[in-house]
């Protein structure tokens, strides 16, 4: 051990380190080749096809027309003048709008009971976060389970509860089969709130509201005073993740309503999907992801970078 | 504690009743699914349709599990879900390793190489499966485990690379220096030092990889068929009406959810870095 050491001291004292010239060379270029493996990877299967697909989307590419000649904006044209289309998007708007406002509201309702120590706090607090761990595939499954005609429990106990007779199509009756798709979304990111909110109620300093109490203030003012701003950038933090990641909503379409009746639960992902892998109009649908990836960049480029950067770390 | 507990709530006036009935109700609403998948997983088909609902079937069994595993080919949605998502994890939180110590102890490409891994994070999958399809496709990667496995690699290389990125840079870079200062390379001063010391970082940042991969639909939906599918995909056989497979369904689901909660409950310290991107600590 002795040797080599004193031998590396010598070297950082000025005698040259004798490496040979590919350790050399890598030694120069250390930065570079730590980051290659992960860029090369996300170039090569990230921004590659976007680039292919853009390519795709000004030409023709339908399984069902041969040929693949430059159509030039007809695909964004057949996209932008469906009504599908359209309404896909104001569903996807819509459907995570809701399934998000309701997440934050309960999330921040269940964080604040959970700040404080008490009994079994750790146990809950494991329970609670289940749902964030199972597949969306399952969770779609497991309220399909629960609320589908005649198999599911749920009409019943809710006739047992409100003493008539309830018959409803959850899968398959509007407005019903839109509350059932957001309770399963309710139910699998709820979670996700409520953690990172909790976190930042955990961070609040308590001698905030040692002053406050001194100060005569009561909690509902202590909540908007103290607790509100410095949850602030934390809410943002959590709104923003859950939505971006709400606007793609497709697992639990797929697997409960399977985009129907009709085109009645069609999202923008399913819509997508479907015209590129069922129709096989391959570039209408690239020409439709553009447009959708477009709409979503904005609301990066809007919200993230701004959040990430006025974090302290 | 205590005293977050006088501030918010003077004394005198007692709302511990509605935080319970909120926690209560919301643990409910948490298992009540959980619990009647399981319990359809172990009914006997007779009970199915009972009015009122079988709630702790008198003979419960194991036929749904067995059909869910062998006749609807479960065992081996699993055993490819398991091989694609140990081998995308591993190759993720490797890599991801190496890109955040070059962002966070030499600031590589600055802040424009690091906010472009994070975008990748954002991008919707559906604009990116659709080319890679078509990719696959051409060059032979259609429906194989190597295909599956790059496709995970890269879909969960943002969430490793941020996470790693926020680890190292709240790790004391002082034990490095002095392994240069002692004639050590870079390398060395990474491998052998740095490593070791970011070894529960990494395996956090593993985890969620995993459970990210074996949780994922849209991409196996689109990219594999009949021989690489992987577990979540197998439940397209259960869609719509046509039968009485709710208890496969449900055994399967649950063969399923196991191992994924219980990795994300033991590594649950970690959560909140997991779900920011390390924009949190938690």
């Amino acid at each position: 051990m002795a040797t080599p050491l004193t031998v590396k001291r010598m070297h950082s004292a000025g005698a040259p380190p004798r490496l040979s010239r590919l350790a050399a060379w890598s030694e120069r270029h250390f930065k570079w080749l730590l980051v290659a493996p992960a860029v090369v990877l996300i170039l090569a299967l990230s921004i590659y096809p976007l680039l292919f697909s853009l390519v795709v989307s000004f030409i023709n590419y339908d399984f069902q027309v041969p040929g693949h000649a430059f159509v030039g904006l007809k695909n964004f044209e057949r996209v932008v003048f469906d009504p599908v289309a359209r309404w896909s998007l104001v569903l996807t708007a819509g459907l995570s709008g809701v399934s998000v406002a309701i997440e934050f509201v309960l999330g921040l309702a269940v964080a604040l009971t959970m700040v404080r120590n008490f009994r079994g706090r750790g146990l809950i607090m494991s329970v609670l976060i289940v749902p964030l761990f199972i597949s969306p595939v399952i969770v779609g499954q497991a309220w399909t389970l629960l609320l589908q005609r005649p198999f599911g429990p749920t009409n019943y106990i809710l006739s047992q509860l409100l003493g008539q007779e309830v018959t409803i199509g959850w899968m398959t009756q509007s407005p019903w089969l839109y509350v059932s798709l957001i309770v399963a979304d309710v139910w699998q990111w709820t979670p996700f709130m409520f953690v990172i909110l909790l976190a930042g109620l955990t961070a609040i300093p308590p001698n905030l509201y040692e002053a406050a109490e001194l100060d005569g203030v009561n909690s509902w003012q202590a909540f908007w005073a103290i607790t509100f701003p410095h949850l602030g950038p934390m809410m943002l933090l959590a709104l923003t993740f859950r939505l971006l990641d709400a606007i793609r909503m497709f697992d639990t379409i797929y697997i409960m309503t399977g985009g129907g009746p009709g085109t009645q639960t069609y999202t923008a992902s399913y819509y997508l999907y479907t015209v590129g892998f069922t129709q096989f109009h391959l570039s209408q649908a690239t020409a439709g992801s553009w447009l959708f990836l477009i709409f979503t960049a904005i609301v990066v480029a809007m919200l993230v970078r701004r959040l990430l950067r006025a974090e302290p770390v | 504690m205590s005293a977050i507990r006088s501030a918010r709530r003077p004394k005198g006036r007692s709302l511990p009743i509605g935080r319970i009935l909120l926690l209560g109700f919301f643990l409910v609403f948490v298992l009540l699914p959980l619990y009647w998948m399981f319990n359809t997983s172990i009914k006997p088909s007779d009970d199915y349709l009972a009015i009122p609902p079988v709630w702790f079937p008198a003979q419960p069994t194991l036929v749904h599990y067995e059909a869910a595993l062998f006749a609807y080919r479960g065992l081996e949605g699993l055993i490819n879900s398991l091989i694609i998502s140990l081998a995308a994890t591993i190759l993720s939180a490797l890599f991801g390793t190496l890109m955040a110590y070059s962002l966070a102890r030499y600031n590589t490409g600055g802040q424009h190489l690091s906010f472009w891994v994070l975008s990748q994070r954002f991008l919707p999958p559906i604009g990116i499966v659709l080319p890679v399809f078509l990719i696959y496709r051409g060059i032979g990667l259609y429906d194989t485990h190597a295909g599956m496995i790059i496709a995970y690699t890269v879909f969960t290389l943002p969430v490793s690379v941020w996470m790693m990125f926020a680890y190292f840079r709240q790790m004391p870079k002082s034990m490095e220096e002095a392994a240069l200062v002692d004639g050590c390379t870079r390398w060395q001063a990474f491998w052998s030092v740095a490593m070791p010391l970011a070894a529960p970082g990494i395996v956090a940042a593993a985890v969620f990889a995993f459970i990210a991969c074996w949780t994922e639909f849209f991409f196996a939906l689109v990219l594999t068929s009949r021989s690489a599918f992987t577990l979540p995909t197998v439940f397209r056989a259960f869609i719509g009406f046509q039968g009485a497979q709710y208890g496969e369904a449900a055994a399967l689901a649950i063969v399923s959810l196991v191992p994924s909660i219980a990795l994300g409950v033991l590594a649950q310290k970690h959560l909140v870095r997991g779900l920011t991107l390390g924009a949190v600590r938690g």
